[in-house]
């Protein structure tokens, strides 16, 4: 961002669980790949919709807590810890107990659907009348139990923050921890997302039509809907005099963030991209960095028919092939809705390390207004700068651009 | 520069702007309970809005609260005014339906239109669309201390230029089940009246309004009795000459009780009903009214959160 140096935001530790990985080495190494998760759901019964697969995650084990105390759980928060713990652990946070070092420390986090199967259940037991169990359902439905069971797990307390501006909330609370060390406001966030697949949700996608019935092909002439999945992202973000002092391991920068609203309508973009490339300048302004500096673009890329033509056409606008690659990895990981901006932001810091892009995957006939820019199987990169994109309903839409110095 | 609150909005079940907000109001009820009538005018001057008219209940009164405020501010460019919304619940009531819809009448049943309404950033949608706001917009979540987030949100914004003003409202929608939520999780006491509705207040750098000098920036509590200590001593060194507003209605009584102790905490007989985040932007407006009317320097307004996280505002003259 355009801060004095002491304010500079750096990521000094991430960590993910997602479909195809129970930590990010295991994530990475399916994606680079080329493997998608799609599979059929078993979390919750789907008899009855169009669509019966999605991107299930396997749910990793949680060692420091009993089995009483995991199947107490939510699933969301059942992907949130593992993630946390293996971010705060990059980041040199954690004691030998798996403790935070940290006593205090301020949460900017996102989600859509909260620990949404504890308030479906809550809502049946009131239908039949049966009102055991009622508190204990409610008690981890709501987005701030699975904050607190965050604070309680890892020993940490803080004021902490949550968005839910839907499927862009994940990059919107990257950008908002980023907004706040950068002007002061605080000096080291625990930033991140989680949301867990539920009945409620699948069978919101399943009524509007875009659940894809096949693979999930972003940018590609037969796209024909959005695969969705689950996961959680963490991110360790600090002013870069913090981590220096401390003698933090810096895995990247953020350098800009731009967010709009997109008002015209509560579930389609508009179709000119007007809006994306707003957020896109937006960001890239603010890293005083020209769009041809970018060399890895994670775009959202649900593979609707609407979103990515929006897409398209704002990146056709903003980056040319000779230096921007772009792949959409739900194709292979699913949408995990306010998730998916920090498990993508994840992703571009590993690409900016490696050198190796995310391909894309399931592409048949790939739209020729966009094809020359798709990621290939295989293709590295030395590359110094990315940026990851995600749109939601209410027209959130968010950019986040990540720098290698 | 200090931020200051420019303008106010408020809707709830005794009416419309603040006179009618802080007017008590009760129901004999064992859960009292007083919820917004369909014949009341906000129903019938949004419900013409294309946007609106097919919205819950929760998007009809963030649209009247934020008109209010807005239009309290001749000139303002929309076009450069945030707007942050903080919800405890959110779209309950198109979430209850649309889920019943699915378990009841079969999982390819659910309603296409409701489904995105049930959304927790719909209504700030709505509300942007509708009033033509052009800055940036966040839907923030969680217990009733969502609120203090929610103004430092926008004293972020203010400070790096993302806006000129920022809207920061709270807003809550009741019906049966939430009621039977409130009972199952004991998060009020039975004599409680429980109410609905929306409050909105307009901060900006320049103008006339009382100043927010401090948001402390939140203590997290991990039970009942740790939330006692921990608003004690987030409370004890902040603006320790000025009083306290009583804002606890529920089992926050006692922590407010601890918390409070050595100060001079003010009461008034308004606003006796928890309606959560919409509780906490009404408390906001009631603490400038007392500002005027008790003539004080400045007054703490302390948002006990409820399950998760205590914090507390300044407000000075």
């Amino acid at each position: 961002m355009k801060t004095s140096d002491s304010h500079r935001v750096v990521v000094t530790g991430f960590g993910g669980v997602t479909a195809l990985g129970i930590d990010i080495p295991s994530t990475w190494e399916s994606l680079m790949a080329g493997r998608t998760a799609r599979g059929p759901i078993t979390a919750f019964p789907t008899e009855g919709c169009r669509v019966a697969e999605g991107a299930q995650a396997q749910l990793p084990e949680i060692p420091a807590c009993s089995p009483k105390q995991v199947a107490r759980m939510s699933r969301a928060a059942r992907l949130a810890i593992p993630a946390c713990h293996e971010a705060l652990l990059g980041a040199g946070l954690l004691d030998a107990n798996g403790a935070s070092r940290l006593p205090r420390l301020e949460c900017v986090l996102s989600t859509t659907a909260c620990g949404m199967e504890m308030g479906e259940g809550f809502l049946k037991s009131v239908w039949s009348s049966s009102r055991k169990g009622q508190g204990s359902l409610l008690a981890n439905y709501q987005a701030q139990q699975q904050t607190g069971q965050l604070q309680r797990h890892f020993g940490f307390q803080g004021p902490s923050a949550i968005l839910s501006n839907a499927c862009a909330s994940g990059s919107n609370a990257i950008g908002h921890a980023a907004d706040m060390i950068g002007c002061g406001m605080a000096e080291v966030i625990l930033t991140g997302g989680y949301d867990a697949l539920c009945e409620l949700v699948f069978c919101g996608f399943d009524s509007l039509l875009t659940l894809a019935p096949e693979a999930c092909r972003p940018f590609d002439r037969n796209r024909n809907g959005l695969m969705l999945g689950e996961g959680a992202g963490f991110l360790v973000l600090e002013s870069e005099s913090h981590a220096k002092r401390r003698g933090a391991t810096i895995h990247g920068f953020i350098a800009g963030y731009g967010h709009t609203t997109d008002t015209g309508h509560l579930t389609q973009p508009n179709q000119e991209g007007v809006f994306i490339e707003s957020a896109v300048r937006q960001a890239l302004e603010k890293a005083s960095l020209d769009a041809s500096r970018i060399g890895y673009l994670n775009a959202h890329g649900t593979g609707t028919p609407f979103n990515d033509s929006a897409e398209m056409k704002a990146y056709s606008k903003l980056f040319s092939a000779h230096a921007t690659r772009i792949s959409s990895t739900k194709a292979a990981l699913g949408h995990t809705l306010g998730a998916a901006g920090s498990i993508e932001a994840i992703l571009c810091l590993m690409a900016l390390k490696t050198g190796d892009l995310p391909p894309q995957i399931n592409l048949l006939e790939p739209e020729p207004e966009i094809s020359l820019l798709l990621v290939g199987q295989g293709e590295n990169s030395k590359i110094s700068a990315a940026l990851s994109v995600n749109l939601g309903f209410g027209g959130s839409t968010a950019a986040v651009v990540f720098t290698k110095e | 520069m200090k931020t200051r609150i420019l303008s106010h909005g408020s809707v709830s079940p005794a009416g419309i702007g603040l006179t009618d907000c802080t007017t008590p109001w009760s129901e004999s009820r064992s859960q009292p309970v007083s919820l917004i009538g369909k014949d009341s005018p906000v129903f019938s001057r949004w419900g013409k809005e294309p946007r609106i008219r097919r919205a819950s209940p929760l998007s009809y009164y963030l649209m009247e609260a934020a008109e209010q405020a807005l239009a309290a501010i001749p000139n303002l460019d929309r076009k450069r005014v945030g707007l942050v919304t903080a919800f405890f619940l959110g779209n309950m009531v198109y979430t209850v339906k649309f889920y019943r819809q699915i378990t009841e009448e079969g999982r390819r049943f659910g309603s296409p239109i409701l489904f995105p309404e049930t959304v927790f950033n719909s209504p700030a949608s709505h509300v942007a669309a509708t009033l033509g706001l052009g800055g940036p917009i966040y839907s923030q979540i969680g217990d009733k201390s969502c609120w203090v987030n929610a103004l430092r949100t926008a004293e972020c914004w203010l400070k790096i230029g993302s806006a000129d003003h920022v809207l920061v409202m709270g807003a809550e929608e009741f019906d049966s089940h939430v009621i039977d939520a409130l009972r199952a999780s004991r998060l009020l006491t039975k004599n409680i009246p429980i109410s609905e509705g929306a409050g909105a207040i307009l901060l900006g750098k320049t103008g006339d309004g009382p100043a927010i000098s401090a948001i402390s920036d939140g203590q997290s509590f991990t039970s009942r009795k740790n939330a006692r200590s921990v608003a004690r001593e987030g409370l004890v060194d902040f603006y320790s000459d000025y009083p306290l507003l009583s804002t606890a209605r529920g089992w926050d009584r006692s922590v407010q009780e601890f918390a409070a102790t050595g100060r001079e905490v003010l009461s008034d007989d308004s606003m006796p009903c928890e309606a959560f985040t919409a509780s906490t932007a009404w408390d906001t407006i009631r603490a400038m009214g007392m500002l005027q009317t008790h003539e004080l320097k400045g007054i703490v307004i302390p948002h006990w959160g409820l399950t998760q996280q205590t914090g507390f505002v300044c407000l000075e003259k």
